[in-house]
């Protein structure tokens, strides 16, 4: 037979100042847990999302990444004769040969970071779709002009719209600003790719994005690029080359987990504490329950489903104390390339329902001890209550 | 004092509700002490003599563009300069790209004056010295990767097109870098690279403390207008540049620790309340024996007081001993070098526990301590 759960709620209820603080002390722990878990999925669906299934780069063979890669703009050649690249609606391959390069750049605050400006073609533009201009005109050819994101924009010196900025060996000027849906993009500076080859004497290509027309011709090219002793290049999928970055946020989720983990055992004993003195409080009452038929292991679960529903409260308080930093932009650094990646927190209903998983341990560790006890409690030493 | 024993009987009434509560705060405390110790760590990078004394040139740009090695002659006559090496990240691949490591080719005229505090054995020196491909690799690197003296390392280029074969001729400890890196010879890297003469950045020795910001401004005038500009800053600046990039970790560290913070203060300040409510019977007596309202109120905070900070203890001097045990370098892949929770800290984490037993008990000490005489007796417990 089972005590039914209103008995519960009432008991939680009756001792209100306590529940209250015993839930919002696990809330906290769980909007910790919550936060560190909003920053690892933001790092890492930045990098995920960036990454399109048919779009390939092309980089130096044994370079791992675009930072360590350049070789002769005479492959770009090469590479646009390949069967199985998509065309525009001039018939031209839709492959763009780009340089990037990395400057040290002030934030707002004051201190500076590592930041990649990508120089790029009409056809790189046309390769990022979900790159939108938000503000002002997209960058021209010879005019040292750059376009940055918004958050780009809020969060360095000198980025806002019509400012002037001083890169390598001229001014450059922030003629727009753009939005990539929180991709990668986000954080680039974006100017014309022969421009920067003037400015930093780089008369080379550092990478080429090109779009295969279906995954099998994606993997044709791959082979294919692999197979050219002469040419020294590996055309890598934008999907893997992407996800390989969220390797980033490691150091993030070490630290997450070890938050997690310790705040956790924290939190059990602060539960178990609670329901010990719920169970020593009630004793008179145990005893009632047991007079009244209901079996020791219907009490133990009775006071398991207390302990449990006591941490989803808590686990509820925490999912609100969270929500709020959804959304919020921030930045670390980007442990392929070496520069500043820009990400916002994310939270979304896996990461809270893991939240909510999280209280419910917590009240399943906390309870057992204490729910025990009461399951033992003999009607002797009730009646002597 | 004479209050002691009763206060210890307070405390020890409940043994369970004592050490749940002292678990719980210890442990959180354990936590902000290890969170505190990290953030110092990142913001304050150890400074030893040694360390004070260096100074890093990399380009005005940035890190990623390179300087001619001439640059170090005219950087050697440089006034108070003692010494300079140049040296270049390799970040080279050894196995699989998941072994990350530090790899450096330096040049070694002067490799050891500029690097005074590696500790190495004479002639594990004098072999790295002679041997064009040997190398010289940290012990906690060493350790983690089992190499000895003698071992051959391979590495493949990743930003250079040359796989160096190198061979281990000496195990340093101490550096900056506490003997995480691996060192070869610049010569030999630079003859991989057909003789490219570039290098990273140059590291430079001066001769006293009060040198070093002079020649920072004098190195960076001197290329000041050359076709590459540099940029030369302490080491000490050069390694914050480093912890700046990870981003604001200072706000996300503060407002964790604010927050576990708050939480024991809510675990400490139940039991707290708990405790009261159960003797709100004896505090009447005590009133009714004479006992000032004041009186049974510090009694009440000095109890609270006294769990706070029994945890705190508990948790930031075991988070010392425990971290000082630990070979975290090899524990975590070079990721962290070491957590030194210092006496600052430990002070921070006591005045912490202060805090919260005060907060802790503050309301319900309180209303106990101001409760009527009569009402408190006339309660059955």
């Amino acid at each position: 037979m089972r005590i039914p759960l209103k008995y519960n709620v009432g008991s939680l209820w009756v001792r209100r100042v306590g529940t209250l603080m015993t839930a919002l002390g696990i809330g906290l722990t769980v909007a910790i847990f919550i936060t560190m878990q909003a920053l690892v999925n933001g790092l890492d669906a930045t990098f995920v999302e960036t990454g399109r299934p048919n779009h390939l780069i092309v980089i130096r063979d044994g370079a791992l990444n675009e930072t360590n890669s350049y070789f002769n703009r005479d492959l770009l050649g090469t590479i646009k004769l390949l069967p199985g690249i998509r065309t525009d609606e001039t018939g031209e391959p839709l492959a763009s040969g780009e340089i990037i390069v990395v400057i040290n750049h002030p934030r707002i605050t004051g201190e500076s970071s590592n930041v990649v400006v990508r120089g790029t073609t009409p056809a790189g533009l046309k390769l990022r779709p979900e790159m939108t201009l938000v503000q002002g005109n997209w960058f021209r050819r010879g005019l040292r002009e750059i376009v940055v994101s918004e958050s780009m924009s809020r969060r360095f010196q000198n980025m806002r719209l019509g400012d002037s900025l001083s890169m390598s060996r001229s001014s450059w000027k922030v003629v727009g600003l753009f939005s990539a849906g929180g991709r990668a993009h986000e954080s680039e500076v974006f100017t014309d790719v022969e421009d920067v080859a003037q400015d930093w004497d780089r008369p080379i290509y550092t990478s080429l994005l090109l779009e295969a027309s279906d995954a099998a011709a994606a993997q044709a090219i791959i082979k294919r690029v692999a197979d050219d002793r002469r040419i020294h290049l590996q055309a890598v999928s934008q999907q893997k080359y992407f996800r390989d970055q969220t390797v980033s946020s490691v150091g993030i989720k070490g630290l997450g987990t070890f938050i997690a983990f310790v705040m956790g055992v924290g939190s059990c004993f602060a539960a178990m504490n609670m329901m010990y003195a719920t169970v020593m409080s009630r004793t008179k009452e145990v005893g009632t329950l047991r007079v009244l038929g209901f079996s020791r292991s219907s009490i133990l679960s009775s006071f398991m489903v207390e302990s449990i529903l006591l941490a989803l409260c808590g686990g509820l308080v925490g999912c609100l104390l969270a929500l709020p930093l959804h959304g919020i932009s921030t930045g670390t650094a980007n442990f392929v390339t070496f520069s500043e990646v820009l990400f916002n927190f994310r939270i979304t209903p896996r990461i809270l329902l893991q939240g909510m998983i999280f209280a419910g341990i917590v009240g399943i560790f906390g309870g057992a001890l204490p729910a025990r006890r009461a399951s033992r409690v003999t009607l002797i030493e009730a009646l002597r209550q | 004092m004479k209050y002691f024993a009763l206060l210890y009987k307070n405390v020890l009434r409940n043994h369970r509700r004592t050490l749940l509560t002292v678990t719980s705060i210890a442990v959180s405390l354990f936590l902000v002490a290890t969170l505190l110790t990290l953030l110092n760590e990142l913001q304050n990078p150890i400074e030893t003599p040694d360390s004070a004394l260096r100074l890093i040139t990399r380009h005005k740009v940035s890190l990623f563009n390179s300087l001619p090695i001439a640059y170090r002659q005219k950087i050697a006559k440089v006034e108070g300069v003692q010494a300079v090496m140049g040296s270049m990240w390799f970040g080279g691949v050894y196995k699989d790209p998941s072994n990350f490591f530090a790899q450096f080719s330096a040049d070694t005229d002067q490799f050891f004056e500029v690097n005074a505090d590696m500790i190495i054995p004479e002639d594990q020196k004098q072999a790295f010295l002679k041997d064009r491909t040997g190398c010289i690799v940290g012990k906690s690197l060493a350790k983690r990767f089992d190499w000895k003296l003698g071992d051959r390392i391979h590495l493949k280029g990743a930003l250079f097109q040359f796989d160096p074969e190198l061979t281990v001729r000496g195990i340093y400890e101490g550096g900056s870098d506490l003997g995480t890196t691996l060192f070869f010879h610049w010569e030999y890297f630079n003859e991989g690279l057909n003789n490219a003469g570039f290098t990273g950045t140059f590291t430079i020795r001066a001769r006293s403390a009060d040198e070093v910001p002079k020649i920072a401004e004098r190195v960076d005038a001197l290329f000041q207008n050359a076709p590459v500009p540099t940029k030369t800053e302490t080491e000490r600046a050069f390694i914050l540049g480093f912890a700046s990039m990870l981003g604001n970790v200072q706000l996300l560290i503060t407002s964790i620790c604010s927050a576990i913070i708050f939480a024991i203060v809510l675990v400490a300040a139940n039991t707290m309340a708990m405790s009261i409510r159960e003797r709100v019977r004896e505090i009447g007596v005590m009133k009714a024996l004479g006992f000032h309202s004041n009186r049974i109120l510090a009694l009440l905070l000095a109890e609270s007081m006294l769990l706070a900070l029994a945890g705190t203890l508990l948790g930031s001097l075991g988070a010392r001993t425990i971290y000082s045990r630990l070979d975290l370098a090899t524990l975590t892949s070079g990721f962290l070098l070491r957590l030194d929770v210092n006496p600052k800290i430990l002070l921070l984490c006591f005045g912490i526990g202060c805090v919260v037993g005060l907060l802790a008990a503050g309301v319900p000490a309180w209303r106990a301590s101001r409760f009527p005489a009569i009402e408190a007796l006339r309660r059955v417990a």
